[in-house]
């Protein structure tokens, strides 16, 4: 038996093959670009291939992340909150909060043992506390995303930012600098006010441990460093956290075929309605 | 409006539907009465919804027009930007009430509203259960040098307090002292004294009123729920308003009551399939009406209460109870009690949710907060995460606007809305195992 | 050694910045078994839990001091800061020696506060005291001495104490010393504004209600005075009014960027301290009631309290008038309804008087004015080259 999620997020669109036992057995990774229908189908066509399968053997594939609707050859789409509380669950069982940080969105997510969603709660419509904004940052640094995490780490008097609005970052950081403060202690005031506004989110479910750490900006150790010090509480992270809602989303393909289901059969199932699709 | 789509054939009954024809012929009329006031002068007040006055305002024949109401009707007619917009050109900000903005604009642009033209102002009556109401009439009362009357209705006091007691004395004198003095004003603007009689019949108008929407809500306490609270609600609400103390107010509301009990008699509900039950808490965002519900109907998801019809309402969801003997003394109490049981209701309702949530077997809670409305929608978050701390009632919390586009997000609202009824419905799974 | 007037000017400075509330702790060390009762913007009838021995504390935001941690949990996004960082200073515990926490209905938020603030403390007593927005009413007098009392009653049951009309009118004699020493500090401003500066004023006026004010009142004979005999001279700086600081308060450093380009010479910042502009009567047979006239007949203006009797515009034409200010500043605070309102009626009215005047938006927990050093000194610089 095999099954397929596809994730496709804002930036990146994620793919993963699993088999029943359940293990994964490929992964891709893409840029999602402006054809969002396209990118699914080539994330989705290359984690076949990394899996050493035909596509057409996969027999369930559900869509998450925004672009879960244009994933025209799913079976069915799940919301990647639910997919993440399942995928973190996976990746480690002890799971009970779910810290999500991506690219336009950031997620807490309390889940039960089985990995389903007590409650959750996202940021405001702004994309304040968001990987966007270390997006901002970037730009108004003129460095790499991949390489701030590191530099932040190096400061010694961080300042303190007042906004997170990714609109005003850009002149506050500016206005920092022009104050003669350090590009690390900038950035990691940047990082701080991400972290506090996630820990915010949190707060709102409730923080448990164990904490699980999902979504690319997980790959940002100065991230991980702050939220263990403001949750007082290790962290997990997995080397797969970008997978995580690919994971989850898989995971519930999967229940979908043990209930004996054709896409029909869904609403039956954790997760999705008959009609969401509509 | 009732959602009627994927029914089972429809039963032959004259009945169902009527409700929507009433509240269509109704609205029409009372536009006709605002363009005719615009165009001939005759006497019109700027009022609001929580505490219109209108038993006063009808007494003397004043044309009482809503401007919460003609505001949010621009956006359901997709014209609300083109009005805000013009008034944010004029100097107001893009973090204030957007209802007080699409009136600016409106004003801005000769009062021409896409369903009629709106009345110059002769006098505003507000209250501060809003406090934004008395900042809104100050702009007409600069524009149009109009008599503005606020109501000054001292609510709920904060911790132990109890509506009703605690210096409740003083506070009617003050308010009864302060209807004598709107009944100055109105003299003053029609030439005319006071009918008291008049004023007799419009309360016990209100009374009847009050008791058949209190059947009306009661009724959704049946599965399925004969009505969408924030569809036909909203409805009920905005007649409600419009036609407080008038027989054609009564005659619409026993109309609804008629047309819900033939649906629960023939067990036609909201949504053909009806698989959750949740309360609204807060505001609609007007902009995406219909949307906004479907994004619920996908999952059978049906309001079958909702704070809005309560606060809403000018208190007669709590029951008004007019003495007619003693018409002012009267009013004053009613007025003043409706008033403290809205804002406790508002600020402080968790223990409401609860009692509601066991009454009409609600699922869920959802919190819909809007920036333009702070007196609805500042504690929701407190609120929310108070019933997820006791951990009995899931509640969703997402937030856009009455009538400010740029505040809908659909990608996130529908993110948001899927994953509440994914996780109700895994909660639900769990339970059955 | 006495203290010189800039010791105690950084010492008022220190308690504006502090978030402990270090002289209240103090206090109450010296107090054993006294409560204290905080009052948010705008304003308060202080003397009321003078008289019953507690320690009335102003509540106007935690500026820049403390990082939000929790109270975005409990708020909507959209509310102003000043709300956010009062509960969040509750929430951290830094008010955990107040006994009555007091809001009013100046906006929809302030309100709420209390909802909040009932439900996460329930040992605290947390209350709305209803001011009158109708206060043009002939039966307004009547029902806020009422409130008054009710609010005595509410302070009485948290002290244990009676609140007397003996006790009542030494608190108002207290209180009226320390209006009249604000009142002297903010003509000095008006008559010599390079004798006081902006922040000096300012650290000055909000110390009132973070300490005794008996504490206060000392302080005030102390500084004044030595503010007067200060040895500077005027500079050619354009005199303007600050308005929009009746809630939220601008940062001190705000403020600074300012008083470098323009002498303030009237503002309306922690105006609930200074509301009442003429003494109420000391040896009246209802102190409740002379505390109500006072609030009714013999107070200032805010965008939050109406009185259509004297509109706010004209009121705030007479203060540049009286000032003998050039223009004006009319700020408000991010997010804050009531002011952003009023800031367009105020601009208004400002054109047609043809005043000059620099709109602005501000936000309690700023820390970089680059922007508003340029703005202020555009607008500066246009002025004065337009007067050359």
């Amino acid at each position: 038996m095999l099954v397929a999620g596809v994730d496709v997020g804002s930036t990146q669109t994620k793919a993963v093959i699993m088999d029943g036992s359940p293990r994964v057995l490929g992964r891709a990774l893409v840029d999602t670009g402006a054809r969002v229908d396209r990118a699914a189908q080539a994330a989705f066509e290359s984690a076949a291939s990394d899996a050493h399968v035909a596509e057409a053997e996969v027999d369930f594939v559900i869509g998450t992340g925004y672009g879960r609707y244009r994933v025209e050859f799913g079976d069915d789409q799940v919301t990647e909150i639910s997919c993440h509380a399942r995928g973190a669950s996976f990746l480690f069982p002890g799971t009970s909060s779910v810290l999500d940080v991506g690219g336009q969105d950031t997620k807490a997510i309390r889940v039960g043992e089985e990995g389903q969603v007590l409650d959750f709660c996202m940021n405001d419509k702004c994309s304040a506390g968001t990987g966007r904004f270390l997006g901002a940052a970037s730009q108004a640094l003129e460095l790499p995303l991949g390489e701030l995490g590191k530099l932040a780490l190096t400061a010694r008097r961080p300042v303190r930012m007042t906004t997170t609005c990714t609109v005003f970052a850009e002149s506050e950081i500016l206005g920092w600098l022009a104050l003669g403060r350090k590009v690390e202690d900038v950035l990691m005031g940047v990082h701080v006010a991400i972290a506090s506004r996630s820990i915010s989110l949190l707060r709102r479910v409730g923080i448990e441990p164990e904490i699980t750490f999902t979504g690319g900006v997980a790959r940002n150790e100065a991230m991980v460093n702050l939220i263990e010090q403001l949750t007082e509480s290790p962290v997990n992270v997995s080397e797969e956290s970008h997978f995580c809602g690919a994971i989850g989303a898989a995971l519930h393909a999967l229940d979908r075929v043990v209930a004996g289901g054709t896409a029909g059969a869904g609403a039956d199932a954790v997760g999705a309605g008959g009609d969401a699709a509509s | 409006m009732t959602v009627e789509e994927k029914q089972p054939p429809a039963p032959r009954s004259e009945l169902i539907g009527a409700t929507r024809r009433e509240s269509r012929r109704l609205m029409e009329g009372w536009w006709q009465r605002l363009s005719d006031a615009a165009a001939d002068g005759r006497p019109a007040a700027n009022v609001f919804v929580m505490g219109s006055a209108a038993e006063i305002l009808h007494a003397f024949d004043i044309v009482t027009c809503f401007p919460e109401i003609t505001a949010l009707q621009t956006a359901i007619r997709g014209s609300s930007m083109d009005y805000l917009l013009a008034a944010e050109d004029h100097g107001y900000s893009p973090d204030i009430c957007g209802y007080v903005k699409v009136d600016v604009g409106l004003h801005l642009k000769e009062r021409r509203h896409p369903m009629g033209t709106l009345p110059k102002p002769s006098m505003v009556v507000a209250t501060n259960m809003c406090n934004t109401y008395v900042k809104w009439a100050e702009i007409w009362e600069r524009r149009y040098r109009c008599p503005v009357v606020v109501l000054d209705l001292p609510g709920w006091r904060g911790s132990g307090f109890e509506a009703g007691r605690d210096g409740f004395e003083a506070d009617r004198r003050y308010v009864e002292g302060q209807l004598r003095e709107l009944i100055g004003v109105c003299e003053t603007i029609t030439g005319r004294r006071l009918d008291i009689d008049r004023l007799r019949e419009s309360m016990l108008a209100v009374n009847r009123l009050s008791e058949l929407y209190r059947d009306v809500l009661a009724e959704n306490r049946h599965r399925p729920a004969p009505f969408n609270a924030m569809l036909d609600g909203v409805n009920y609400m905005g007649i409600a308003n419009i036609h407080r103390g008038t027989e054609e107010g009564v005659r619409f509301m026993q109309v609804a009551l008629d047309e819900l009990r033939e649906r629960v008699a023939l067990g036609i509900g909201a949504l053909a399939d009806e698989r959750f039950r949740l309360l609204f808490v807060g505001t609609t965002c007007y902009t995406h009406f219909v949307r906004f519900l479907e994004l619920f109907k996908e999952w059978g998801g049906v309001f079958v209460l909702s704070e809005y019809m309560t606060f809403a309402g000018g208190g007669i969801d709590k029951g008004i109870f007019y003495d007619t003997d003693r018409p002012l003394e009267s009013l004053a109490e009613q007025l003043l009690l409706s008033s403290q049981r809205s804002m406790s209701g508002v600020f402080y309702s968790q223990d409401w949710h609860d009692q509601v949530v066991r009454d009409y077997q609600l699922d869920g809670i959802c919190f819909h907060g809007v920036k333009s409305c702070r007196t609805i929608s500042t504690g929701l978050p407190d609120l929310r995460e108070w019933h997820m701390r006791r951990g009995d009632i899931p509640g969703l919390f997402v937030q856009s606007d009455l009538v400010d586009t740029r505040l809908w997000s659909e990608a996130q609202m529908k993110n948001r809305v899927d994953a509440f009824f994914e996780a109700l419905q895994s909660r639900r799974l769990m339970r059955e195992r | 050694m006495p203290m010189s007037a800039e010791d105690l000017i950084e010492e008022c400075r220190e308690l504006v910045e502090d978030p402990e509330f270090s002289a209240v702790r103090d206090w109450l060390d010296h107090h054993p078994g006294a409560k204290v009762l905080g009052h948010f913007q705008v304003y308060f009838p202080e003397e009321i839990a003078h008289a019953a021995g507690m320690l009335p504390v102003k509540l106007a935001g935690a500026g820049s001091a403390l990082q939000i941690r929790q109270a975005d949990a409990r708020i909507a996004a959209f509310v102003c800061s000043i709300v956010r960082s009062a509960l969040e200073a509750a929430l951290s515990g830094h008010l955990d020696f107040l006994s009555v926490f007091v809001t009013h209905p100046i906006c929809d938020a302030a309100r709420h506060a209390c909802g909040v603030w009932a439900r996460n403390f329930p040992e605290l007593s947390a209350q709305i005291l209803y001011l009158p927005q109708n206060a043009g009413s002939s039966h307004a007098l009547d029902y806020l001495r009422a409130e008054y009392a009710r609010v005595a009653r509410v302070i009485e049951q948290a002290t244990g104490a009676q609140v007397t009309d003996e006790a009542l009118r030494a608190s108002i004699a207290v209180f009226n010393e320390n209006r009249r020493l604000l009142r002297e500090l903010y003509a000095l401003k008006r008559e010599a504004p390079w004798l006081v500066s902006a922040v000096e004023a300012y650290v000055l006026t909000r110390a009132a209600g973070l300490m005794p004010r008996e504490r206060h009142n000392e302080l005030l004979r102390a500084v004044i005075p030595a503010l007067r005999a200060r040895d500077a001279r005027p500079q050619d700086k354009l005199r303007v009014v600050f308005e929009g600081g009746f809630c939220e308060q601008p940062p001190l450093d705000m403020l600074a960027v300012i008083q470098e380009i323009c002498y303030v010479v009237d503002d309306d910042l922690m105006i609930g301290l200074r509301w009442l502009t003429d003494d109420v009567p000391q040896d009246g047979e209802d102190p409740l009631r002379d505390l109500a006239r006072a609030y009714l007949q013999t107070s200032s203006h805010s965008p939050v309290q109406r009185d259509p009797r004297r509109p706010k515009e004209e009121r705030l034409l007479a203060r540049i008038r009286d000032a003998n200010a050039e223009a004006a500043i009319v700020a408000a605070a991010k997010m804050c309804e009531p002011g952003l309102e009023e800031q367009v009626a105020y601009g208004q009215a400002l054109d047609d008087a043809g005043i000059p005047h620099l709109v602005m938006e501000f936000e309690e927990k700023t820390r970089v004015f680059e922007q508003t050093r340029m703005e202020v000194e555009t607008f500066a610089e246009s002025l004065l080259l337009d007067l050359v």
